[in-house]
C-alpha cells in the first residue's frame, strides 16, 4: 500500500463571468479543474508536480491537504481521507504556499513559531531541538526576533519553510516555494529540501514552474494538463522525448557570412556571432561543423543542449496545453 | 487541555500584536474623550431645556462608559478580512484546530485588550471631571461586580457577532458593505449613539431584549443602579441565552462555509 493513493480524483469549480455590458445576469461556466487524476506516491519520495498555470496542480494539493472536498474519486494519505479526517490529517502534514504567508506580519517570527508549537502541541524540548536544527539549516538564527514585515523575500521564504516543518510533518507540500527568489536563496532552499528529505525521510510533493528545481531535486515528475495526468516518470525520460535539438554558438575571425544551412535549421545573429539550432538526427553534428568551417576560420564555438524551459514549452505545446 | 492551550496561544499572539499599535491607542483615547465631552454637553443642554425621567448623572455616566469601551463594539480584525479576501486563510485551514475557535480567540484578544488599553485612561479622566460632567461611582459595590460580570458576557456576545460577520464575509468576499450596515445597526441598538435609556419606554421594552443591548447597555444599567440587584439574574440570563444562540449560529455558518469553500487567487 502506497503512502499517497489518489484514484480518479475530480473537482469542478463554477466561475461566474461578468458579461461585457448590458446584462443583469452573469455567465456561469463550469471549469473542470481535475478530470479524474490517479497516482500513488511512496513514503520518502520527492516528486515534482508540474504543468502550466491552471492545470489543476494547486487544486490537487488543496484536496490532499484537507482544505477542499473533491467532487468525485478517492484519495488517501497514510490511511487517512484528508477532507473527512481534516484535523487528524493536518497534524501530520506541512504546507508551503509560495505566494501566501502563514507567519504574523507585525510580530517577530519566533513568536509565530511559539504559536505553531502550541497549535501542533509539540513538547517544549522537542520543539527547541527542532527549532535549533531548522534555524541552523535555514540560516535564520539572527532573524528570530525580527518582525516578518522587515524580512526580504528570500528570508521570508526560509522563515515560512521553517514554520511549515516545525512539527516534523511526514509529508510536505510545496506550492511554488522558489517563486521570486534570487539564485543564492534558490540554491540554499534546494539543498535544504534535499537534506530534510534524506535526514527525516519526509515525503515531498513539489509544485513549481522552475524546471531547475525539478532537475535538482526530483527523481520523479508528474505532468498535469487540463486536469488530467499526462506523464509520470523520470525527468530524463520526459526530456528525452523532446530533447531533439542542439544549439551551437560561434564567432568567426573577421566578418564572415554563414553558409546556407540545410532545411530545418535556424540561425540568428547574436552580437558579432551566430546562434544555430539544429536537430542531430537529421543533420549529423560532424556535417554541421564542417559546413560551418567551410565559411571561414572559427574563433570560438560552444555546443549545448536546449534550455530545459524550452523543452517544457515544446512539450506543453505538443500536448496542446 | 492542551487543545485549549492552542487557543490561548492565539489569544496571546493577537494581544501582543495589539500592543504594537501604541499610537492608535493614544489617538483613540483622545478621539473618544472629545466625543464624550461633546455628547455630555449635548445632553446637558437637552436637560436644561426639558429634564428627562433619568437623572442627568446617569446619562453622563452612560456616555462615558460607552465611549471608554468603544473598541469592544467597533473594531474588526483587518488581518482576518484580508486572509479571507486573498485566500491566505488556506494556511489556517491546514491547522489541527477549529477555525471558529481560533478566530474567536483572536477577536476576543483584540476587543478585550483594545478596550482595556483605552478604558483605563478614559475612565480616570472621566472620574476627575466635576459632578454632572464626569462619571459617577457605581450605585453599590455588588452592583459593580455584577456589572463587570455582565461586561464579560457582553464581550462573549460581541465576539460571536463579529465571527458571524466573518462567516458572511467568506461568502461575499468583501466585508465593507456588510460591516457598514451592521455597524450602524450595532452603534444605534447598543446605545452608543443615543443612550438606550433615553428611547421611549415602549421601544426600550423591545430594544433591551435584542442582542446588541446585551453588549454594554445591560452592564451600564446594572452599574448605575437603574436596574436593581434583584433584576440582575434576569439580565445575566438574557445575556447568557444570547451568547449561546450567537455562538451556535456562528459555528453553524462556519461549518457550512467550510464545505463549500473556494480559495481565492490560485
Amino acid at each position: 500500500m502506497s503512502y499517497i493513493t489518489v484514484t480518479d480524483l475530480q473537482k469542478t469549480f463554477t466561475v461566474r463571468k461578468k458579461r461585457e455590458k448590458g446584462h443583469l445576469t452573469r455567465e456561469k461556466t463550469l471549469v473542470q479543474a481535475l478530470k479524474g487524476v490517479s497516482f500513488s506516491v511512496e513514503r520518502g519520495e520527492l516528486v515534482g508536480y508540474i504543468g502550466p498555470n491552471g492545470a489543476g496542480k494547486s487544486t490537487t494539493v488543496k484536496i490532499l491537504s484537507g482544505i477542499l472536498t473533491p467532487d468525485g474519486g478517492q484519495a488517501e494519505v497514510g490511511g487517512r481521507i484528508p477532507w473527512q479526517q481534516r484535523k487528524e490529517h493536518v497534524r501530520h502534514i506541512g504546507v508551503v504556499f509560495g505566494q501566501r504567508s502563514q507567519l504574523w506580519w507585525d510580530v517577530p517570527i519566533a513568536d509565530s513559531y511559539a504559536l505553531l508549537k502550541d497549535i501542533y502541541q509539540v513538547p517544549p524540548q522537542q520543539h527547541q531541538k527542532r527549532l535549533n536544527e531548522l534555524t541552523e539549516a535555514l540560516d535564520l538564527g539572527s532573524l528570530l526576533r525580527t518582525p516578518l514585515r522587515l524580512l526580504s523575500l528570500g528570508q521570508r521564504m526560509r522563515a515560512e519553510l521553517c514554520g511549515s516543518l516545525l512539527h516534523s510533518p511526514e509529508l510536505l507540500f510545496l506550492d511554488e516555494p522558489t517563486i521570486g527568489l534570487d539564485a543564492v536563496s534558490k540554491l540554499a532552499l534546494r539543498d535544504f529540501l534535499q537534506f530534510e528529505n534524506r535526514q527525516h525521510g519526509t515525503t515531498i510533493l513539489l509544485t513549481t514552474h522552475d524546471m531547475e528545481d525539478i532537475a535538482a531535486l526530483c527523481s520523479r515528475v508528474m505532468v498535469l494538463g487540463h486536469g488530467s495526468k499526462l506523464f509520470d516518470g523520470s525527468l530524463a525520460d520526459l526530456l528525452s522525448r523532446y530533447d531533439t535539438q542542439r544549439i551551437i554558438s560561434l564567432r568567426y575571425d573577421g566578418d564572415c557570412a554563414l553558409p546556407p544551412l540545410p532545411a530545418g535549421c535556424e540561425s540568428i545573429r547574436e552580437g558579432d556571432g551566430y546562434r544555430i539550432t539544429y536537430a542531430p538526427q537529421t543533420v549529423p553534428t560532424a556535417q554541421m561543423l564542417s559546413l560551418l568551417q567551410s565559411a571561414g576560420p572559427i574563433r570560438e564555438l560552444t555546443a549545448q543542449p536546449q534550455n530545459i524551459d524550452h523543452l517544457i514549452a515544446d512539450m506543453y505545446r505538443e500536448m496542446d496545453l | 487541555m492542551s487543545r485549549v492551550k492552542a487557543y490561548l496561544s492565539a489569544f496571546r499572539m493577537r494581544w501582543k500584536m495589539e500592543l504594537q499599535y501604541r499610537g492608535a491607542v493614544i489617538g483613540g483615547v483622545l478621539c473618544q474623550m472629545f466625543f464624550g465631552l461633546i455628547l455630555v454637553a449635548l445632553y446637558r443642554a437637552l436637560y436644561a431645556g426639558k429634564p428627562q425621567a433619568r437623572p442627568i448623572e446617569d446619562v453622563v455616566t452612560y456616555v462615558w462608559l460607552q465611549q471608554a469601551f468603544f473598541r469592544m463594539l467597533l473594531s474588526s480584525d483587518g488581518d482576518l478580512m484580508d486572509k479571507i479576501r486573498t485566500g491566505s486563510i488556506a494556511y489556517d485551514l491546514c491547522r489541527p484546530l477549529s477555525l471558529y475557535g481560533y478566530y474567536y480567540a483572536r477577536i476576543m484578544a483584540q476587543k478585550l485588550l483594545g478596550s482595556l488599553l483605552r478604558a483605563a485612561p478614559m475612565l480616570l479622566f472621566a472620574a476627575l471631571l466635576p459632578r454632572g460632567w464626569g462619571m459617577a461611582l457605581p450605585s453599590s459595590f455588588p452592583a459593580l461586580l455584577v456589572a463587570a460580570l455582565a461586561v464579560g458576557l457582553g464581550l462573549l456576545c460581541v465576539c460571536a457577532i463579529e465571527n458571524i460577520t466573518m462567516a458572511f464575509t467568506m461568502r461575499t468576499l468583501d466585508s465593507r458593505g456588510m460591516q457598514a450596515m451592521l455597524n450602524l445597526l450595532m452603534m444605534t441598538l447598543s446605545g452608543n449613539i443615543l443612550p438606550l435609556t433615553l428611547f421611549p419606554d415602549a421601544w426600550q421594552r423591545v430594544i433591551t431584549l435584542l442582542p446588541y443591548a446585551q453588549l454594554l447597555d445591560a452592564p451600564i444599567r446594572l452599574y448605575t443602579g437603574e436596574w436593581a440587584l434583584w433584576q440582575a439574574p434576569r439580565v445575566l440570563l438574557t445575556q447568557g441565552a444570547w451568547t449561546i444562540i450567537l455562538l451556535a449560529l456562528g459555528l453553524m455558518l462556519w461549518r457550512k462555509n467550510q464545505k463549500r469553500l473556494v480559495l481565492q487567487g490560485g
